[in-house]
């Protein structure tokens, strides 16, 4: 179930080549095709069993490839990784769904993404690290296309800040990787034997080095401070759904890659250098938010935001991983980690369609050139609106389950830093506060009187987007339960 | 089932937002109609005693109960917000009065939920959601941008307290492991310090306490129906009613009660002072409100919360109809400003219904906004005889402000334009007053056993000196406020009093120690990151092709004139290499190559 959910939307990539069909029909058939992941993953959804007793990882598939170096197809979910890959599915379907500027080769734009969505969801679906790496690495291949050909402005040389800055991270992962690899006898990339065996329990200075290796790696992609500075030229240049599937779901991949990685194959060296990390996290959260403040322009101040909300997730997940914690609280850290992911995912992933739908309409990122748009385009209001204050953490929405239990559950472990680390969801509140009233508020100026609200494709994804943003904000149980499955094993070691 | 009395208005807000309702009456009808069923379901939840439970996970249980002091407030929401609905669905712009409509049911809703809350996670959520409720209240006339900057204002300012219920919230979950509201008393120690201060932040900032209070003068950009609602009985009310509600677990703290008291006198001498001074009457009777929920403050701090709740009920009686009234006047005057007005003789009924409100905010016997006061005065006599007296002081200094208010807008002056009201406006105002009169019979000694039966605590008898003291002082009160009213009618529109007349200069100092410090340090951290973090990557970058040409020349060189050469050199490199290839390290290598033709081919093709 799980290769098909890989497989197809990649096959898919593969027969865009040999099909010749007008722009229309691409979208509705990539839409279609990019709809089956999330179909099956639904489905592993429902069948997932988070009875107490249940296996770790579920819908395992493992097929030897390579043998000789223990390298196999290996397949399977945990908790985490199923909220995490059903999100990204779905935003997929959403970014693939947006009606957008594809210049005449909608084949080779639709075939991009759905090629990206295979890779992405590899990453999050895999049980072999040398594919986890490679998923990794080919996801980047994919954004750039995206990016460097159909993105605005100096595309390009964002696309290669972004391909070569990441890439370096990626580096640091694969030598780490081969660090980690290396200590297992006989071979194996099996993450399930990698977490059971942890192979470098024992071996500070080595340890120390690989940990340093997956932690710069992952922190370049998720971004942490100061590794942060690629994320806002590629959102800026690239085009509203890339930079949707970019925030939504490739800066996951380097928080779930912590915790797949790392935090579980390397528990006793992660949680020595947990404190270190809550430090950047809360570093990650204040810099984010006042930077994203002190921005003019629409998209860069969304993707500071990231920054910030990336930064609750590493608090999350150090605070999970320190010794002498209260489990409960340190569960519930973690839980709040991974349902941040999947909220931000949601609500980042619309304000950045919302991005797009500016950028379609007038060519134009600048605050400071709108306001009243209210009149104009009441629908295009609501929605920016509501993902605005889902972001600010409003309760109801879901950035607020997610927060609440980070902030909770990290205060048991550092009090001081989650106390600081509060501070940031006033700085957001400001912020977004100020760019709803830039936006839509006052008069309306002259040369916008023609901008034209959310078209109905538009108002149909963002709409699916909002409604899973207000029920995980009301009744967050269904997602809660599987990733409390895969905490509860997570938090239970120390 | 509780949780209905709370998610009812808030689904029917829904509903009426997505309803292509948009006329007045439909509008009116509809918003009572909701708060009327809400009222009813409270009525027979306190009667059959329903409780709530639910549950996200395991540690995230939420409860909602309704005790004798809740059930007072939550009786309350609904009976002034009736009044206040059917005002605004006639009073306020045709535009946008569906969204105003709903989002006063939504604020309603909210409101509900943080009253019935039993855990500190069902409050915060309700809290927050008051205060998302304000700012679009606030700014709902969207074509000012004036009005949303004024929302925003009040929503971070509001926040900032609101960071105290998240401490508070974080301190107990670490030490028991719920967020039961019962857990909070077995707290010792530092965490309950924390857990106190905590709260008493948010009630403060809430509440419009000093030194938060200047976002209620923001607030005043709001309609007048929403400012009437946001002061009376939603909101402000809700920093008071949580230490109401709380005060058997704050009072545990020692300095509890000097810190509530403290914060309270001095947000009612200075805001009654601010709002004597205020020529306009909206912020005029902004700054009351301060002063009033600074009295109960004081109250609860003193030891007695059911004083303060009762207080807080005839103040949201009289201070919704207060506003509705100045709503009323100021639609004839086009302006809020004190000395455009004067229209007792055009409308007679409102100015009667004003002065009953008046008389209530000055303290008037036999009113029972009276006898509250008169008990929040014996209160502070219990904790200490100067405090009495200051209650006092600022009892005169608000009899003081009612009678400029009421002079001035509704006074006999000479204006004589064509002034009307419409009938709903009349029937809100009207009812309102009506209430106001009706608890005169709180002065009956059945009714007040009655009321210290239902809090199973008696209320205290005031001596004699006290009574004839505050009287006295609300009668020169009264005197000083009709000399400024006649005398000095523009008094506080100019000059340096005009200045203390915004909260003594406060949002002034507010604005250059916090907000642009704040905005200028962003700025600072934005060079910051562009500059020196980004700049030291874009260095490594240049650093990078710098090395890479260098390195391309030689190789140019080579290759010049010797097209196979590169091949060959290609070629002898690969066999350089595979000496190298020992065992496992000839895979690590082949993967690296791959990633390196990967990135080849990406940045030839992406050119």
């Amino acid at each position: 179930m799980l290769t098909a959910t890989i497989l197809i939307p990649l096959l898919g990539a593969l027969a865009f080549s040999f099909l010749r069909l007008n722009e229309p029909a691409y979208r509705w058939l990539a839409c279609g095709v990019g709809s089956a992941p999330l179909l099956l993953l639904a489905a592993v959804w429902l069948g997932f069993d988070t009875s107490t007793d249940a296996p770790a990882f579920q819908y395992v598939v493992d097929y030897p490839w390579i043998p000789a170096l223990g390298i196999g197809w290996r397949m399977g979910v945990d908790g985490i990784a199923l909220v995490v890959a059903t999100m990204s599915a779905l935003l997929f379907v959403a970014a693939i769904a947006w009606p957008a500027e594809t210049r005449g080769r909608a084949r080779e734009y639709y075939a991009w993404f759905l090629f990206l969505e295979a890779v992405s969801l590899g990453v999050f679906l895999t049980l072999d690290l040398a594919l986890f790496y490679v998923f990794f690495d080919l996801s980047l291949v994919g954004l750039f296309f995206l990016i460097g050909r159909w993105g605005h402005g100096d595309a390009e040389r964002a696309a290669i800040k972004f391909f070569v800055y990441t890439f370096a991270g990626s580096l640091a992962i694969l030598l780490a990787i081969i660090g980690l690899v290396l200590a297992t006898d006989p071979l194996t990339f099996d993450m399930r034997t990698l977490i059971a065996e942890q192979a470098l329990a024992g071996m500070d200075l080595r340890a120390t080095l690989v940990l340093v290796g997956f932690v710069v790696g992952f922190g370049i992609k998720t971004p942490f401070v100061p590794l942060h500075t690629w994320l806002p030229p590629a959102h800026v240049n690239a085009p509203g759904p890339a930079s949707a599937v970019l925030a939504g779901v490739l800066l996951k991949m380097g928080a779930y890659g912590l915790i797949r990685i790392p935090y579980s194959m390397l528990s006793e060296t992660f949680a020595r250098y947990a404190f270190a990390l809550a430090v950047l996290a809360v570093i990650s959260i204040l810099w984010g938010a006042l930077v994203s403040m002190a921005q003019r322009d629409l998209k860069r101040r969304i993707a500071y935001t990231s920054v910030n909300h990336m930064g609750y997730v590493l608090l999350g997940i150090a605070a999970a991983a320190t010794i002498g914690g209260e489990q409960a609280a340190r569960q519930m850290a973690l839980t709040g980690a991974t349902v941040e992911m999947v909220a931000h995912g949601l609500i980042t992933g619309a304000l950045f369609l919302i991005c797009g739908a500016f950028w379609q309409r007038t060519g134009d990122y600048d605050l400071e050139q709108y306001g009243g748009l209210s009149q104009v385009a009441p629908n295009l209001t609501r929605f920016t609106v509501l993902a605005s204050f889902a972001s600010l953490g409003l309760p109801g929405l879901a950035g607020f389950v997610a927060e609440l239990q980070i902030f909770v559950g990290a205060f048991s472990v550092y009090p001081w830093l989650a106390a600081i680390a509060l501070l940031g969801i006033l700085i957001t509140a400001a912020l977004f506060l100020q760019m709803l009233q830039q936006l839509f508020f006052g008069e309306l100026p002259a040369d916008r009187k023609s901008f034209g609200d959310l078209a109905r494709v538009e108002i149909g994804v963002l709409a699916i987007l909002a409604l899973l943003i207000v029920v995980i904000g009301i009744y967050p149980n269904w997602l809660l339960t599987p990733i409390s499955s895969a905490t509860a094993l997570l938090t239970a070691g120390f | 089932m509780l949780w209905l009395v709370a998610l009812f208005p808030l689904f029917a807000a829904v509903i009426v937002h997505a309803s292509p309702m948009q006329r007045r009456p439909a509008l009116g009808a509809t918003g009572c109609g909701v708060l009327l069923v809400t009222l009813l379901l409270t009525v027979f939840a306190g009667l059959e005693g329903w409780v709530g439970r639910f549950a996200w996970s395991t540690p995230l249980q939420f409860e909602v109960v309704l005790t004798s002091r809740s059930v007072v407030m939550a009786l309350l929401v609904p009976v002034i917000a009736l009044p206040v609905l059917a005002y605004a669905a006639a009073h306020e712009r045709l535009q946008g009065l569906n969204r105003l409509v709903s989002l006063l049911l939504l604020f309603v809703g909210a409101m509900l939920l943080l009253v019935i809350a039993a855990d500190l996670i069902t409050l915060l959520i309700g809290w927050e959601l008051v205060g998302a409720c304000s700012w679009a209240l606030i700014g709902h006339e969207r074509q000012r941008v004036s009005h949303a900057a004024s929302a925003r204002y009040a929503f971070v300012m509001t926040r900032f307290g609101d960071l105290g219920l998240f401490v508070a919230a974080m301190v107990v979950f670490r030490d028991t492991g719920t967020f039961a509201f019962a857990a909070l008393e077995t707290l010792g120690g530092p965490q309950q310090t924390i857990l106190v201060a905590g709260i008493v932040l948010s009630a403060a900032a809430k509440s419009g306490q000093l030194p938060f209070a200047p976002w209620l003068f923001r607030a005043m950009d709001g309609p007048t129906s929403v400012s009437a609602l946001l002061h009376s009985a939603t909101m402000v009310a809700a920093g008071a009613y949580l230490l109401i509600r709380l005060e058997p677990i704050l009072a545990q703290m020692p300095w509890f009660g000097p810190a509530s008291i403290g914060i309270g006198l001095a947000t009612a001498l200075a805001g009654g002072l601010t709002a004597l001074l205020q020529p306009h009457a909206k912020k005029l009777l902004a700054a009351s409100t301060s002063a009033h929920y600074g009295l109960m403050f004081v109250a609860v701090g003193a030891g007695y919360p059911e004083i303060a709740l009762l207080h807080l009920v005839a103040h949201a009686v009289f201070k919704a109809l207060l506003f509705l009234s100045a709503g009323i006047a100021g639609r004839q005057a086009v302006s809020f400003s004190l000395t455009e007005m004067g229209f007792g003789r055009v409308l007679p009924i409102t100015a009667v219904a004003t002065a009953v409100g008046a008389l209530a905010l000055a303290g008037i016997p036999p009113l029972g906004a009276a006898w509250t006061k008169e008990m929040m005065v014996t209160a502070a006599g219990h904790f200490s005889p100067w405090l009495a007296f200051a209650v006092m002081l600022a009892g005169a200094l608000s009899a003081a402000y009612a009678m400029r208010f009421v002079y001035s807008a509704y006074g006999p002056s000479a204006n004589d334009s064509s002034a009307t009201s419409r009938t709903t406006e009349t029937i809100a105002t009207g009812s309102l007053a009506a209430t106001s009169l009706a608890l005169a019979l709180l002065w009956l000694p059945g009714i007040q056993q009655a009321l210290g039966g239902w809090f199973a605590t008696p209320f205290p008898a005031p001596p004699a000196w006290e009574t004839i003291g505050s009287l006295l002082a609300v009668g020169v009160g009264l005197y000083a406020g009709l000399l400024i009213a006649r005398l000095h009618p523009a008094l506080g529109a100019s000059g340096a009093l005009a200045s203390c007349a915004d909260w003594l200069g406060l949002p002034f100092a507010i604005d250059r120690l916090i907000g642009r410090p704040i905005h200028a340090l962003a700025q600072r951290c934005a060079g910051f990151d562009d500059a020196i973090i980004d700049g030291a990557v874009r260095r490594i970058g240049a650093g990078g092709l710098f090395t890479a040409r260098v390195a391309y020349r030689g190789l140019d060189r080579l290759a010049d004139g010797l097209p196979e050469g590169a091949n060959r050199w290609f070629a002898l490199s690969g066999d350089d290499s595979r000496r190298f290839q020992t065992g496992l390290s000839h895979h690590y290598l082949a993967f690296m190559a791959a990633g390196a033709v990967v990135l080849a081919i990406i940045l030839f093709v992406g050119r």
